[in-house]
């Protein structure tokens, strides 16, 4: 796979800041001193495997649920969102996995849903449906997805262009960083790299970009830093100079626990 | 949800309202309950079942101790009732004699659904019912719940359909009208008034009553008749469109016979739009009919004078219980054919006001 | 999925024209008839059209002004519900109280104006009562909405409830105020003239008459037909670059003679001398024609020969195509027609015979058009020969059914009929024959064909309705004008089903509907308000039930407490074979108005026909059935060649 890395990375402007959140559920800590940050033009990986407090990191950052420790700062100012809505008013998009679109309805009217253009026709409201279709197709193009039909249902685009659009539509709606919840994980690798080349175009774009997954191939690429959780706590924040992708995957999997179980591994195949 | 839990407690407190106010109306006769609604009274039932033995033995007595005993009767009437102009008014001579002889009365209606009616049966049969009165519209799915509640010792009666399966399931004697009889009499009414062709409209399919008024209709009348199914009352429009449709289709009817009241109206209503002049007959009675008789735009209607298909079953499981007495003496008990027709509409229609026709 | 794929590219393979225009790679080409296939309700429109022309064949009253009449006044209440329904299960639920709840509002309109006394009669004037009793459907609606949000419970399950709440209601109000399971009577409130002219006035047709009638039905239906060739002309062959030419001249000669003739035809009386007039007109036809493609379109590129393994494939489809339309011929003219007599329960001989003449014919027809598949996809010779052949056959099968048809249920009219199928489709041969067919995206010349398209059918249609409206002075004079009174129902019928349209995909709300029943997760993530959305659909529904209480209720002037009670899952039905999803998120409202022509040209079109009743049911749920796998066909087939 290609590497992505784009250059820019030190002149950029800090877009969100995390520093030390914390996130308990009665007496269960979910995170704890969680600290990173996102600058515009760069990708930030958050690694993980299931249950090390990734999703409980995206709801913090979208608004969903609060932090108890710690501070939110977005483009310089701590904040405490009160709703998603509020979130995405402050330039917050998040994309989730598989919620993110309408199977059955067209391309357009997907990635306007929500927000409609809207003409005066007699007294009434109707959609703008030529502006609409017209920007729907030039914004897609501009995030390399060539639409031939914006009629087209999105159940007929293949999972990595379904992801895509949703980037689209958020980068449209003047979302400053965008939160991708897994979008690789249920795809094969063909459409994965068709999600990671429209991740590297939101980044080109300026966009901050946080990218959630499990796996550090797909990370590895596109990201400008990494930060690996493990059971709610940070195993660490890298800029990409800082750890090669083979520390980050040993990392990712656990380090010591794999080495371990490498280790019980090779001594039962040896007692067979 | 604070606000929906007093919406839906507003809403109970007004059905409450409604359904005393409906119990007031029908019986005044608070001590008996002549509950209308068989949740209310199974749980009498029980007490009805113990003490049903003592009715037996007392062998009549005097005045005061019947009506103690009366009140502890219970007889279900189990129908395939839809709660109709028609049943309503069996409904009302029902609960009039319960009310009157001091019963108490479970009215079940089964809406046309032949399973429900087993059920309300197999109900009343576990429930020690004193007796049983029921309506045969689908003789082969009810007739053996009703043979096993003559089993259990159950006096049985059959009303307003079953007049031919009475005497196989050992009821004591059906009450009503045989629906071939009054359709015999439909035919020689339309003799009399000149038709050629009748075109037999019935509202319900496999109904076996609907189907011997139109057999009745062909056995007497002199003409050629075409039995056809038009549609649900419930939609009124369709039946009527397609009435139109069968007159269209064929020129030479002259004449319809609704199995039902709404049929007949949906049938005058089509002739309008034909442009057609029909002689037109019907089967019992609602207002739209009497006062299309009475206007002379609808020949007659046959009344099979349901309150009595109410009011003597009762009656008579009461004095069966009390009494020992066993009506019909083999034969039925026949409510019909009445006619209603210019001549006699006024009279009907007063009656017909008060609920009881 | 892998199959569809494989099959696209074994098509292009074989394809020799695609390769060279195309400019999109993934982009399989669609002809016009695929292209127009694409919408939800074109299942249930082509089988609209074709239970109308079943009937409209089998039996002459159906095709009269009053059957249409007659259909149409049971389309038009189950219709203004079904479009309805259609809108709440694009947004993914269901709502069981709209029958009871039709006869409900009508109901309670009566008790509101109703003078009674103590207990019932509000005594209210009714344009009080009817804004009133609307209210009070809307609050049913939002409660039903509300309930269904707040609990996220089924609306089946909440829905049922309310099912039977209204229902009970109706016969325990009923029962307690007037004491009568029928309430009447509405023309007793105040305002009774004006509003009863509103929801049920009537247009009988004897009563208006219009003497050029006639013109105006043919003129508009020709022109009709012309425009939609036209548009399906324009969106199936390759528009040429050049400008004016010396074939446009042809073609407007050719129009000009062709419509001289024509107009003459029409001012004459002998009859030789229009059948020379005709001849004229179809020679000028063809000029015009002729010259219109060669103006207009490229001209056909040299087609590959078909390879002799497709042509013995062609001409063993043709063979048996040929002998089952023999067997149709042979066995029509072998039972008798006029016969009355039932071979089986409902099949009379006659009825025996019209169906095998059918079906035999139409499977004939069918394999011919294979074979004209079969002998190549590219226009070519061979394809036109057979092409002939089939507008041959047609022609003859015309004149078999003209001299035949001496039963009073078979219509003359279908003579002129299948001769206008067969020169349209003569017509189509011709141009294929001499013009290139477009293989490449050109939005513009599809929209503007679907706007010609839209031209032509509404040409089409208001022939159709002048001739459905009117009598003529020869036809009075001529005795027996068989009467037709058109509700004022339809219209409303019209105006809901054109509003609902319009509102589904012209406005955001319409959008959000679809959003919230295809994705309901997904459409909250981006601020679609989904709850609201939903139960302001349960508040369409109960409005619309609202309107059909007050057509009911005017019509009727008394209303049975059991009015409308079970029709909730015919409506159900009728957007099912409108094309909508029972799963939600996909179908249009004008599918759920065509579905509920289907339903009713069904249940009318069978005593129509004179069938026996008993089989109703039967031929209804066949129906339902077909029409359902046809949208399944079709819809998979559209979303196919999508991809």
């Amino acid at each position: 796979m290609t590497d992505f890395t784009s250059d820019s990375t030190a002149t950029a402007a800090t877009l969100v800041e995390v520093r030390g959140i914390s996130k308990y559920y009665g007496n269960i800590i979910a995170l704890s001193d969680i600290t990173t940050e996102v600058k515009s033009g760069t990708v930030t990986c958050v690694l993980g495997d299931n249950g090390a407090g990734k999703s409980t990191f995206i709801k913090i950052l979208s608004g969903v649920h609060h932090h108890d420790d710690g501070e939110l700062i977005v483009e310089g100012a701590p904040v405490r969102f009160s709703s998603p809505r509020d979130a995405r008013d402050h330039g917050i998009a998040t994309v989730y996995q598989d919620l993110a679109m309408v199977p059955l309805m067209s391309v357009w009217r997907n990635f306007w849903l929500g927000s409609e253009p809207t003409r005066r026709f007699g007294p009434i409201k109707i959609v703008d449906q030529s502006k609409a279709k017209d920007i729907a197709v030039e914004e897609l193009a501009k995030m390399g997805i060539d639409i031939r039909d914006p009629e087209q249902p999105v159940g007929t685009l293949s999972g990595g262009e379904r992801q895509s659009v949703a980037i689209a539509r958020a980068a449209y709606f003047g979302a400053k960083v965008l939160i991708l919840d897994e979008p690789t994980s249920a795809l094969g690798v063909k459409q994965s790299g068709v999600v990671l080349r429209y991740i590297v175009e939101a980044r080109r774009r300026n966009l901050g970009v946080i990218f959630i997954t499990h796996n550090p191939n797909h990370a590895w690429p596109v990201g400008d830093r990494f930060m690996i959780l493990n059971r709610g706590r940070s195993l660490g924040d890298f800029a990409k100079d800082e750890i090669t992708q083979a520390e980050l995957t040993q990392l990712m999997a656990g380090g010591a626990e794999l080495e371990q179980l490498q280790h019980e591994l090779s001594e039962a195949t040896a007692d067979t | 949800m604070k606000k929906l839990m007093s919406l839906l407690a507003l809403l109970f407190a007004f059905a409450l309202v409604a359904a005393a106010c409906s119990s007031d109306d029908d019986s005044d006769d608070d001590g008996s309950g002549s509950s209308s609604e068989t949740e209310e009274s199974s749980s009498d039932t029980d007490d009805g079942g113990d003490d049903d033995a003592d009715a037996g033995s007392d062998d009549g007595g005097d005045d005061s101790v019947d009506l103690t005993q009366g009140g502890d009767l219970t007889f279900h009437m189990v129908t395939h009732s839809d709660d109709g102009p028609f049943w309503s008014v069996v409904k009302r001579g029902a609960e009039d004699a319960a009310a009157a002889v001091g019963v108490n009365l479970v009215w079940a209606p089964s809406n046309n659904d032949p399973e429900q009616q087993v059920a309300d049966i197999d109900a009343a049969i576990a429930a020690g019912s004193n007796g049983i009165a029921a309506s045969l519209a689908s003789p082969d799915a009810v007739a053996p719940s009703l043979e096993a509640a003559v089993a259990a010792g159950i006096p049985v009666y059959t009303l307003n359909s079953g007049v031919n399966q009475y005497k196989d399931i050992g009821a004591v004697t059906h009450i009503g009208q045989t629906e071939t009889v009054a359709g015999e009499g439909a035919g020689e009414r339309f003799n009399d008034l000149g038709a050629t062709k009748v075109l037999c409209a019935f509202q319900e399919q496999s109904n076996v009553g609907l189907e011997e008024r139109c057999a009745g209709l062909e056995n007497t009348f002199s003409g050629e008749v075409v039995s056809e199914f038009v549609g649900l009352d419930a939609d009124q429009t369709a039946q009527q469109n397609t009435i139109a449709a069968l007159l269209a289709e064929d020129d030479s009817i002259d004449a319809v016979l609704g199995t039902g009241p709404v049929v007949a109206v949906s049938a005058l209503g089509a002739s309008q739009d034909a442009g057609k002049e029909l002689i037109i007959g019907g089967f019992d009675i609602t207002p739209d009919i009497i006062s299309a008789i009475d206007a002379g735009d609808i020949a007659f209607t046959v009344d099979q004078q349901q309150y009595l298909q109410g009011y003597l079953p009762v009656i008579l499981m009461y004095l069966q219980a009390t009494n020992q007495n066993t009506a019909g003496g083999g034969l039925p008990v026949l409510t019909g054919p009445g006619f209603v027709t210019p001549e006699n509409a006024a009279e009907v229609a007063a009656l017909v006001e008060a609920g009881t026709r | 999925m892998n199959q569809e794929t494989t099959t696209e590219i074994a098509e292009k393979a074989d394809d020799p024209g695609s390769g060279a225009n195309a400019t999109d790679e993934r982009l399989s080409h669609r002809g016009p008839f695929q292209r127009l296939l694409t919408s939800p309700e074109i299942g249930a429109l082509i089988g609209a059209v074709a239970i109308w022309a079943f009937f409209w064949a089998v039996s002459v009253p159906f095709g009269t002004a009053g059957g249409t009449a007659n259909w149409l006044d049971v389309a038009a209440t189950l219709g203004i519900m079904a479009v309805v329904v259609s809108m709440l299960m694009i947004g993914g639920e269901f709502d069981l109280s709209s029958g009871a709840m039709t006869g409900a509002t009508g109901i309670l309109v009566i008790m509101l104006v109703k003078d009674i006394g103590e207990l019932g009669g509000a005594g209210l004037n009714l344009w009080i009562a009817l804004p009133l009793s609307f209210l009070a459907a809307l609050g049913v609606g939002w409660f039903n909405g509300t309930m269904v949000e707040r609990t996220s419970l089924p609306s089946f399950i909440v829905t049922l409830g309310t099912f039977f709440v209204v229902r009970g209601a109706k016969l325990g109000f009923s029962k307690l105020i007037v004491d009568n399971v029928q309430v009447g009577r509405i023309d007793e409130g105040a305002g009774y003239e004006f509003w009863v002219k509103v929801f049920a006035s009537t247009w009988t047709r004897t009563e208006h008459q219009f003497d050029n009638r006639d013109v105006f039905y043919n003129q508009f239906l020709l022109a009709g037909l012309v425009f939609i060739a036209l548009a399906f002309f324009e969106m199936n062959f390759r528009r040429s670059r050049t400008g004016f030419s010396v074939w446009t001249g042809v073609a407007l000669v050719g129009a000009v003679i062709g419509l001289g003739a024509y107009a003459g035809m029409h001012s004459t009386d002998g009859t030789s001398i229009n059948w020379i007039l005709a001849i004229v007109a179809a020679a000028g036809a063809l000029i015009g024609i002729v010259g219109w493609a060669r103006w207009r379109y490229d001209a056909a590129e040299p087609a590959a020969e078909a390879d002799a393994g497709s042509m013995a494939v062609a001409g063993r489809y043709t063979l048996i195509g040929l002998a089952l339309v023999g067997a149709a011929v042979l066995f029509a003219w072998w039972l008798d027609s006029t016969s009355e007599r039932t071979v089986a329960f409902l099949i009379t001989i006659q009825g025996l015979r019209a169906m095998l003449f059918v079906s035999l014919f139409v499977i004939g027809l069918v394999y011919l058009s294979r074979a004209a598949g079969a002998a190549g996809r590219a226009p070519n010779r061979n394809v036109f020969g057979i092409q002939m052949l089939i507008v041959a056959v047609i022609v003859a099968v015309a004149f078999f059914i003209q001299i035949e048809s001496a039963s009073r249920k078979f219509r003359t009219e279908f003579f002129s009929v299948m001769l206008l199928i067969a020169l349209l489709f003569a017509v189509w041969s011709v141009v294929s024959l001499i013009s290139a067919e477009r293989r490449t995206p050109d939005p513009a010349a599809d929209a503007w064909g679907r706007r010609l398209v839209l031209v032509g059918v509404l040409l089409a249609i208001a022939g159709v309705v002048i001739r459905l409206l009117f009598t003529t002075t020869a036809e009075i004079e001529a005795g027996g004008v068989p009467p037709a009174s058109f509700s004022v129902r339809i219209l409303w019928f019209l105006l809901v089903t054109i509003i609902a349209v319009f509102t589904l995909g012209r406005t955001r709300f319409g959008s959000w509907a679809f959003a919230v029943g295809g994705n309901k997760e997904a459409a909250r993530q981006v601020g679609v308000p989904a709850a609201r959305t939903k139960t302001q659909l349960f508040m369409i529904v109960s409005a619309g039930a609202w309107l059909v209480g007050m057509l009911l209720a005017f019509r009727l002037n008394s209303l049975q407490a059991s009015t409308g009670d079970g029709l909730e899952f015919e409506y159900i039905i009728a957007a099912v074979v409108g094309g909508n999803l029972l799963t939600g998120g996909y179908g249009s409202a004008a599918g759920g108005a065509i579905g509920a022509l289907i339903m009713a040209m069904s249940a009318q079109g069978i005593p129509f026909a004179g069938w026996n009743s008993d089989w109703r049911f039967v031929f209804l749920g066949v129906i339902l059935l077909l029409a359902v796998i046809a949208n399944n066909l079709i819809r998979a087939r559209a979303e196919a060649s999508r991809r």
